[in-house]
This record gives structure tokens, C-alpha cells and sequence, in this order.
């Protein structure tokens, strides 16, 4: 028994770009998803639009494809419906960021019992490459032609900030510690948020400098710096290179949660 | 164990190459019948999920397997003399 057994084959190969990083963060959350042992009739997976939601579409379980950006204010209903379920919630960050922010940060505040898995890429790539609320500040994207003026959402901090219990940002590099993390956010009762960077090639990657797949995987890895370690450099008061990804577990605490599974 | 890849679902973005600590796989040279540069295999049977998978009952590297976009990578049975390709190191 592998993870190889939730996805519905049929529908293999997925409709991705070739390079695209949804592919590695289905493997790593369905990975996380039979280590815990969950049942398939008792597990539910919901998105909303994007690339990253098409992933409910190609795993063999319950799944809802809902309206954009309300992927969670769905996965709340659920949850509430039947607190004995199992609920992952895959979504983009246009889709969790840009559409459906309040839904995200009122979730977080009510401390419901979900996982929620954003893939950030940085960009819009489903619809050519507009830039999304996290592009960071310089990128370039069809709407930001001279380099994005805004700062970027840090969506990690904002779920700490509104309350989530688990809280932690991966790249689409770090597979093992990504396997890990969604682990942990499964486990943990109440609202749980992994974000996981991952690499755009055919839309945010060739605006950008990273003219093949594997540039930004290099990228990721080269720039990613552990959440201790930026700590560190802030207390000393040392410069921040530039570009960094700050990546590790940025809270994990115990506030009461909602729709919590009935005990037996 | 003996290492496969899924040429009905590799894509050819050479992310493989790129995440194994052994460097087993390599960039294809030519083009399948879809027109996408498949990686070749070098040696695999260097790769230690392979050879002791069977031995400590669980998954051990599998990097490969979990970057693979598109699921195109697993482990398959070998079956009993099963020819294979020897390479002699010196």
C-alpha cells in the first residue's frame, strides 16, 4: 500500500506544465495523507480555482470544486456538516490570498478543523500570468510589465496573526520535510496552514530569469533559510539576503478549535 | 526492486536528474514517440531503495518518486531471471 493508491489513474497524466511543482505537493500531501492512515469514505478534499485546485480532480476520493476563492467557506460547511470527516483543503494563493482573503483569515480566527495546503506560485498561472498578491516586489508578470510596485502578502504570517494552530511554509524542493509538515497539520486539531512555494515554470519562471524547470528548484534551494536562522540574523541585527525564503514551522499551539471529531 | 519510469507520463522536465543523491537518472538524448526527452537511466541498480527496499519493509530514499510531478516513477517486482545490463567498473 503506497500513496499511488489515491490517485485515480484514469485521469493520470495530470494537465500541468511539464516542471510544474503541483504535481510534487499532491504526492507529498497524499504521502503525509497514508502515513496517517486515514480512511478514503472518511476523507474529503476541496479547492476552489486555479492550477493548484485542479488536484481534488485527480484523487480517488469525496472531493468538492467550488467557486473561486470559496474553497473554504465550502470545507467550513463540510466540517460543520459532519466534524467526523477528514477535510484537505488544496488551494492557490490567488485563490486563498487575493479572492477568497477573508475567507481565510475568518477561518483561521474560528480555528476550524481543516488542513489547508497552499501552493503559491507566486502568480496567476492558470489564466497568462497576472500578477497575484504575492508576487514579489520587482517580478515581473502580464499585469506588473515594469516589475511589481506592491509589497507581497506573507501568507504564513497573516494565518498566525488570525489565529491558526499550525502554521508552516515549505518549498516545493524540501519533499521530505513537506511530507512531514502536512503530517503534523493533519494531526493537529483545529485550523492547520502549510504553505508550500513552489516553481511556475511556464508562466512566473520565464518572465523571471529562471529560463529552465529545474533554475527555480535551484533557486529554492540555494535561497531557502530555516525560520531559526532568520531569527538569528534579526536578533543580531545582521542583513537579510536578498530573496530569502523563510521556510520552517512557524507556530504550532493549542487554542480551542471548532468542529473538532466527536470522541468515539 | 527495479526502477521505472512511466514514458506515457513523464513530461520531460528533467526534475529527477536534478533531486537524486545518487545521480541515476540522466537528461534523454532522443525523443519518444510524443516528442519528449524521457531521462535515461545510469545504473540503477545503485539506487538503495532498489536493493533494500525489500529488506527493511518501507520506502528509504524515494526523492525521486515524491518530486516527480507527474507520478511517472516507481518501483516494480523484478521478475525471476529477469536479463539485465551489467556494467563493469574499473
Amino acid at each position: 500500500m503506497s500513496y499511488f493508491d489515491w490517485f485515480r489513474e484514469d485521469r493520470l497524466p495530470t494537465i500541468y506544465c511539464a516542471g510544474c511543482g503541483n504535481g510534487t505537493v499532491i504526492n507529498c500531501t497524499l504521502s503525509a495523507i497514508d502515513e496517517v492512515g486515514w480512511k478514503r469514505e472518511e476523507t474529503v478534499f476541496v479547492s476552489g480555482i486555479g492550477c493548484s485546485s485542479r488536484a481534488s480532480g485527480y484523487i480517488a476520493a469525496d472531493s468538492l470544486h467550488t467557486t473561486h476563492g470559496r474553497a473554504l467557506a465550502f470545507a467550513t460547511g463540510v466540517k460543520l456538516a459532519n466534524p467526523d470527516l477528514n477535510i484537505v483543503v488544496f488551494t492557490g494563493d490567488g485563490d486563498l490570498a487575493a479572492i477568497g482573503g477573508n475567507h481565510f483569515i475568518h477561518a483561521c480566527r474560528r480555528n476550524i478543523d481543516l488542513t489547508v495546503v497552499c501552493m503559491n506560485n507566486q502568480i496567476y498561472g492558470m489564466t497568462g500570468g497576472q500578477g497575484s498578491p504575492t508576487t514579489p516586489r520587482g517580478a515581473l508578470s502580464t499585469t506588473t510589465p515594469y516589475g511589481a510596485a506592491e509589497q507581497p502578502f506573507d501568507l504564513a504570517e497573516l494565518a498566525i496573526a488570525a489565529g491558526a494552530n499550525y502554521v508552516s511554509r515549505w518549498t516545493s524542493y524540501h519533499v521530505k520535510e513537506l511530507t512531514k509538515s502536512v503530517r503534523a497539520g493533519l494531526e493537529t486539531p483545529g485550523f492547520s496552514m502549510i504553505e508550500v512555494m513552489t516553481q511556475c515554470p511556464t508562466n512566473y519562471g520565464r518572465r523571471n530569469k529562471f529560463k529552465q524547470v529545474a533554475d527555480q528548484i535551484e533557486y529554492m534551494k540555494t535561497h531557502a533559510m530555516l525560520r531559526k536562522k532568520y531569527d538569528t540574523l534579526l536578533e543580531k541585527g545582521e542583513p537579510i539576503p536578498e530573496g530569502a525564503i523563510v521556510i520552517g514551522e512557524f507556530a504550532r499551539r493549542s487554542r480551542p478549535a471548532m468542529g473538532v471529531r466527536r470522541a468515539a | 526492486m527495479k526502477l521505472v519510469i512511466d514514458e506515457k507520463r513523464c513530461k520531460g522536465c528533467n526534475l529527477c536528474t536534478s533531486v537524486c543523491p545518487y545521480r541515476i537518472f540522466k537528461p534523454g538524448k532522443k525523443p519518444n514517440k510524443r516528442g519528449i526527452l524521457v531521462p535515461e537511466l545510469d545504473r540503477p541498480e545503485r539506487c538503495a531503495n532498489c536493493r533494500l527496499q525489500k529488506l527493511y519493509g518501507r520506502t528509504l530514499c524515494g526523492m525521486c518518486q515524491l518530486t516527480c510531478p507527474d507520478q511517472a516513477i516507481r518501483w516494480e517486482e523484478e521478475r525471476p531471471n529477469e536479463r539485465r545490463k551489467v556494467a563493469i567498473e574499473y
